[in-house]
C-alpha cells in the first residue's frame, strides 16, 4: 500500500494482507509524526481550550454542585483562586455551602469581615476526608505555598461507615480522588482484593490512576460533565439523535453555583431525631489518618494551614454520645497541638444554628466566620 | 484479559520485554509465550485452565501415538475428535440439549426427564465426599472453548492426514493451542502456518512493528470507538423489540451488522497486531464483507478462518462438489447449519446457519451465470448480499425465536416513525463502508486512500477521538461467548 510493497514474498494468500485488507499503515517515520502529534494533543490540549473556555471567577464563586466530579474544572479554579486569593478555604459541603446560597458561605462572611476578595470557596460537595487527601494531592498543586483554611469535619469519623471500613452497605463518594490499588479501605478495596473477587474492576482503576496524573484524561471528563448532560459523547447522542455534537461545547461553563437547594429551617424544624453515633476509634480510624497525611502534605508543599475542626451540631447527640464525640474532638486538637498546625475547635452554635449534624444555616455560617477571623488574625 | 483496556496494556509491557529478551532461544521462548498465554486465560477464570491443558494434552498424545502405530491411528483421531466434541458438547450444548428434550419428552407425556448437566459433576464431588455448599451451581461456558477446541483438532487431524509433521515439543504445543493474541477468539490457526513459526526465531522487522501498531489501532478503534458505540442503540432496540417501530427495528439491525463486524473483525486486528509486534504473522479472518458481491464472496471474506475450517475439515470431507450437485448441495446446506449452531446452542444460531444455506443454495448458479455476473452491476449485488446478511442477523441477535419473529413481524406491520437513531453514528458507518466502497473498487479511487496525508490524517482522527470522545470500555467482545 502507498510508499511500501504490497504483502511480503512467499507468503500465503491469506497471509497477504497487505494487498488485501483495508487497514491503515503508516510507515515508521509517519508513526513518528503521528506520535508527536499525540504528545502535543495530551500536553496541550488541556491549555489550549482553557482559552477557548473562559473561567470568570464572580464573587464568593464556587464550582456549580452538579460538576462536583469534575477534578480538571476544580484544579483550574484552584490554579485561578491560588492566584487571587490570599487563603483558599478547603473541606466539604459544610464550606462549600449545602443549605445557603453562594453570598452566605464561610468565605463570604470572611471576606466580609476582611473586607476584600481574601478568601476562596474550594469546598467540595461530598468530599471525605480521604477524598479530600486525593483532591489536594494530585489537583490542587498549584495552591503551593497559599494559605490554607482546612475544614475537618467530624462526622467522617462518626460510623464505621462513614469511616469507610465496612466492606458492604457504605456510600462512597468520590472514588477517583481515592487511593486506586494499594491502599487498604474495606468499602473501596485495592488490588489485593479486586485480584480474587473482581478483576475486572482493575482496569477501570487503573484507567483512574492514570487520570489523576494526566490533565488530558481529566480535561476529556471535563468536556462530558460540563457540556454533555455528565454523559459521554456516544450517550449524549442516544439522548439527542439529531443535534450536532460541537454545537454544546459553544455554550461555555456554567457560572457559579447560586442555587438555594434546601429549606433554609434548623435540623428540628427539618424533623432530624437525635442521634447516638458509632464513633470509630482514631487510632485505627482510615478518615483521620487520610486528614492527617493532607495536612502534612500542605505543610511539605509549604502551605500555611489553619485547621477548623467543625463546626458539628453536638445538639443532635445524646449526652453520653456527647461525651464520646468530646473524646474525638480532644484527639483531633492534641495531634494538632503536637504537630502545631494552627487551629480552632469552635464551640458549638446554638442549635437553631445548625440544619443537621454539621451544616449550620446563614446566621450560623456569620458567627462562624467572626471566630475563625478572629484566629486567624492571631 | 480484553484487549483494549488498562490490564492488557500492563500485562503487555510485561511481557513484550521479556519476549524480546528470550526469543533467541526457542524453549525459553515458548515457555514464556505460554505462561504468559495461561495467565492471560486464567484472568477470565483460573479453573479452566485445566481444561485448556487438558484438551491441548490429549491431543499432543493422540498425535504421538498416530505416529508410532500406523495401524491404530484412527483409534487415536477418534479419542481426540470424541474428546474435543465432548469437552464441547458438555460445556457449549448440554443445557441447550437438554432444555430441548425435556421439552419434548413432557409434550409427548414421558415422566422421565433428564437432569440438569451440572447434576453430574456434583454427584461425582459427592461420591468423593465433598460437602453440597462447594457443589457447582451451573455449567458456565468457558469463553473461546470454540475456537481453541477447533484449533487444536485442525492440528490432529492434519496430523492424521499426513500433511503436517507431529510437534514434540510439549511446550510448544500448548503455546500454539494457547497462543494468546488470538487464544479466545481467533484467527483460528492452523498447524502449519503457526506451528513452524514458533519453531523458530521470530524476526521482527521495523515494517512488523509499523503494521502491528497500525492493526492494533485500527482494531482498538473499532472496538471502543464503533462497535460499543452502535451496541448502545442495538441493546435499547434488541432488547424490547415490542417497543419500536419498523424503522428502528431496521436501523438497530443496520446498526447490529455493523456492530458485529467491527467488534469481531477489531478482535482480530487488535489480535495480529499483537502478534505482528511479536514478529507472528496469524491470517487474515475479515475481508471487507460487506462490499461481497455474492453470498459465496460474502464467507470467503467473512470470519475466513472458521469457513475455511469448515470447508477444510467439514465440507471436503463430506465430499464437496465433486459428487454432483444433489450431494453438492446437501454439503453447503450440512456446513452452513453446523456452522450456525458452532456459534452458540440456540435455535436462533441454528436458522441464522439455515438461512445462510438456503440463500446460498438459491443464489449458487445465479451468481456463476453469466448473464448475473456481467450485465447485473456491482454495487447491485452488493447491496442485494447486504440485505440478506443483514436479515439473516435479526436471528443472530434476537435473544430468541419468539423475539426474532416479533422483530420481522413489526418491520412490516408498524408506521416508519421517528427512530431517534444518532446522526453521528449514521455518519461514522457510513465514512466506513464508503471507505471499504473506495478501497475494494480498485485503483481508480484506492489512490486517494493511499495518499500519505489521507493515511496520517485518518490515523490522527482515530487517535483524537478515542482520546477525547469516545468512553474507557470494558465490554467484552461479541465473540468471545463462542
Amino acid at each position: 500500500m502507498g510508499e511500501r510493497e504490497p504483502g511480503k514474498p512467499g507468503l500465503p494468500p491469506e497471509l497477504d494482507t497487505e494487498a488485501r485488507s483495508n487497514a491503515i499503515y503508516l510507515t515508521g517515520r509517519q508513526w513518528l509524526g503521528v506520535g508527536l502529534f499525540a504528545v502535543a494533543m495530551v500536553l496541550a490540549g488541556p491549555t489550549l481550550w482553557k482559552n477557548v473556555e473562559k473561567l470568570e471567577l464572580e464573587p464568593d464563586y464556587r464550582i456549580p454542585k452538579d460538576l462536583s466530579s469534575d477534578y480538571w474544572l476544580f484544579e483550574r479554579f484552584t490554579q485561578l483562586a491560588a492566584s487571587r486569593y490570599e487563603t483558599l478555604v478547603c473541606g466539604d459541603s459544610v464550606v462549600w455551602g449545602e443549605y445557603v446560597t453562594r453570598q452566605h458561605t464561610l468565605s463570604h462572611y470572611l471576606n466580609d469581615l476582611a473586607g476584600k476578595e481574601r478568601f476562596a470557596n474550594l469546598g467540595l460537595d461530598g468530599a471525605h476526608p480521604l477524598a479530600l487527601a486525593g483532591l489536594l494531592e494530585f489537583y490542587s498543586a498549584d495552591a503551593r505555598g497559599k494559605n490554607i483554611v482546612l475544614q475537618c469535619n467530624p462526622l467522617w469519623l462518626s460510623s464505621p461507615k462513614a469511616d469507610l471500613r465496612v466492606e458492604e452497605g457504605a456510600q462512597v463518594n468520590h472514588t477517583r480522588l481515592l487511593p486506586q490499588l494499594f491502599a487498604h479501605i474495606p468499602s473501596y478495596p485495592g488490588l489485593n482484593r479486586l485480584i480474587i473477587r473482581a478483576r475486572e474492576q482493575i482496569s477501570p482503576r487503573i484507567g483512574i490512576v492514570v487520570e489523576q496524573r494526566l490533565a488530558f484524561s481529566g480535561w476529556a471528563t471535563h468536556l462530558q460533565q460540563v457540556y454533555f448532560d455528565q454523559k459521554d459523547v456516544p450517550a449524549w447522542t442516544l439522548e439527542h439523535p439529531y443535534d450536532n455534537p460541537i454545537k454544546p461545547l459553544t455554550r461555555g461553563l456554567p457560572p457559579a453555583d447560586d442555587v438555594l437547594r434546601h429549606e433554609p429551617i434548623s435540623w428540628t424544624a427539618r424533623g432530624i431525631k437525635k442521634q447516638d453515633y458509632e464513633w470509630v476509634d482514631l487510632e485505627t480510624s482510615l478518615q483521620w489518618q487520610a486528614f492527617r497525611r493532607a495536612v502534612e502534605l500542605l505543610q511539605r508543599r509549604g502551605n500555611r494551614v489553619f485547621v477548623l475542626v467543625g463546626p458539628f451540631n453536638e445538639h443532635l447527640l445524646s449526652q453520653k454520645n456527647r461525651n464520646e464525640y468530646h473524646r474525638v474532638e480532644r484527639t483531633i486538637v492534641s495531634w494538632l497541638q503536637v504537630k502545631k498546625v494552627p487551629h480552632l475547635a469552635p464551640p458549638p452554635l446554638v442549635s437553631e444554628l445548625y440544619a443537621d449534624a454539621s451544616h449550620p444555616l446563614a446566621a450560623g455560617y456569620a458567627l462562624l466566620a467572626r471566630q475563625v477571623f478572629d484566629s486567624l488574625s492571631k | 484479559m480484553l484487549f483494549h483496556t488498562w490490564v492488557f496494556f500492563v500485562f503487555f509491557l510485561v511481557v513484550y520485554p521479556v519476549f524480546l529478551l528470550v526469543k533467541r532461544n526457542n524453549q525459553l521462548m515458548n515457555l514464556w509465550l505460554m505462561a504468559a498465554s495461561y495467565f492471560f486465560y486464567g484472568w477470565w477464570n483460573p479453573y479452566y485452565l485445566l481444561l485448556l491443558f487438558g484438551t491441548s494434552a490429549i491431543d499432543y498424545v493422540m498425535v504421538i501415538f498416530m505416529e508410532k502405530s500406523l495401524r491404530t491411528r484412527k483409534l487415536w483421531l477418534i479419542i481426540s475428535l470424541v474428546s474435543n466434541f465432548g469437552f464441547l458438547g458438555y460445556f457449549k450444548y448440554s443445557g441447550f440439549m437438554t432444555e430441548n428434550l425435556n421439552t419434548f419428552l413432557a409434550q409427548i407425556g414421558s415422566p422421565f426427564q433428564i437432569a440438569d448437566p451440572v447434576y453430574y459433576p456434583n454427584r461425582l464431588l459427592g461420591l468423593l465426599g465433598v460437602p453440597e455448599s462447594h457443589f457447582f451451581e451451573q455449567v458456565i461456558l468457558p469463553i473461546g472453548i470454540s475456537f481453541h477446541t477447533f484449533q487444536s483438532m485442525s492440528y490432529t487431524i492434519d496430523a492424521y492426514r499426513g500433511t503436517i509433521q507431529t510437534e514434540r515439543n510439549f511446550i510448544r504445543f500448548l503455546t500454539f493451542v494457547s497462543f494468546f493474541p488470538q487464544l479466545v477468539a481467533g484467527p483460528i490457526e492452523r498447524a502449519r502456518n503457526l506451528l513452524p513459526q514458533l519453531q523458530r526465531e521470530p524476526r521482527i522487522t521495523r515494517q512488523d512493528l509499523t503494521d502491528g501498531l497500525a492493526l492494533f489501532l485500527v482494531g482498538f478503534f473499532k472496538k471502543v470507538a464503533l462497535a460499543d458505540y452502535l451496541s448502545l442503540y442495538v441493546d435499547r432496540v434488541y432488547g424490547a423489540p415490542g417497543q419500536f417501530q419498523a424503522a428502528a427495528l431496521v436501523l438497530a439491525t443496520f446498526a447490529f451488522a455493523w456492530q458485529i463486524y467491527f467488534d469481531f473483525s477489531g478482535y482480530t486486528d487488535m489480535a495480529r497486531g499483537i502478534a505482528r509486534l511479536m514478529g507472528f504473522h496469524l491470517m487474515l479472518n475479515f475481508n471487507n464483507p460487506y462490499v461481497a458481491t455474492g453470498l459465496g464472496d460474502f464467507w470467503a471474506r467473512w470470519h475466513i478462518s472458521l469457513s475455511t475450517w469448515f470447508k477444510d475439515y467439514v465440507y471436503f470431507p463430506l465430499g464437496g462438489n465433486r459428487h454432483g450437485w444433489l450431494s453438492t448441495y446437501r454439503n453447503m446446506i450440512l456446513t452452513m447449519v453446523i456452522s450456525g449452531i458452532w456459534h452458540g446452542a440456540n435455535w436462533t444460531f441454528v436458522i441464522w446457519g439455515g438461512l445462510h444455506a438456503v440463500g446460498r443454495l438459491l443464489t449458487r448458479e445465479l451468481e456463476r451465470s453469466r448473464s448475473y455476473r456481467e450485465a447485473v452491476p456491482t454495487v447491485m449485488k452488493q447491496l442485494f448480499v447486504f440485505t440478506f446478511v443483514l436479515f439473516t442477523w435479526i436471528f443472530f441477535r434476537a435473544q430468541s425465536l419468539t423475539d426474532a419473529w416479533v422483530i420481522i413481524k413489526r418491520i412490516f406491520t408498524t408506521r416508519w416513525v421517528d427512530p431517534s437513531f444518532p446522526l453521528l453514528m449514521l455518519i461514522l458507518v457510513l465514512a466506513v463502508w464508503l471507505y471499504e466502497f473506495l478501497y475494494n473498487a480498485g485503483l481508480k479511487t484506492r489512490f486517494v486512500l493511499e495518499l500519505a496525508p489521507v493515511r496520517v490524517g485518518l490515523v490522527v482522527l482515530m487517535i483524537a477521538y478515542l482520546a477525547i470522545i469516545a468512553q474507557p470500555s470494558t465490554k467484552a467482545f461479541i465473540y468471545f461467548q463462542f
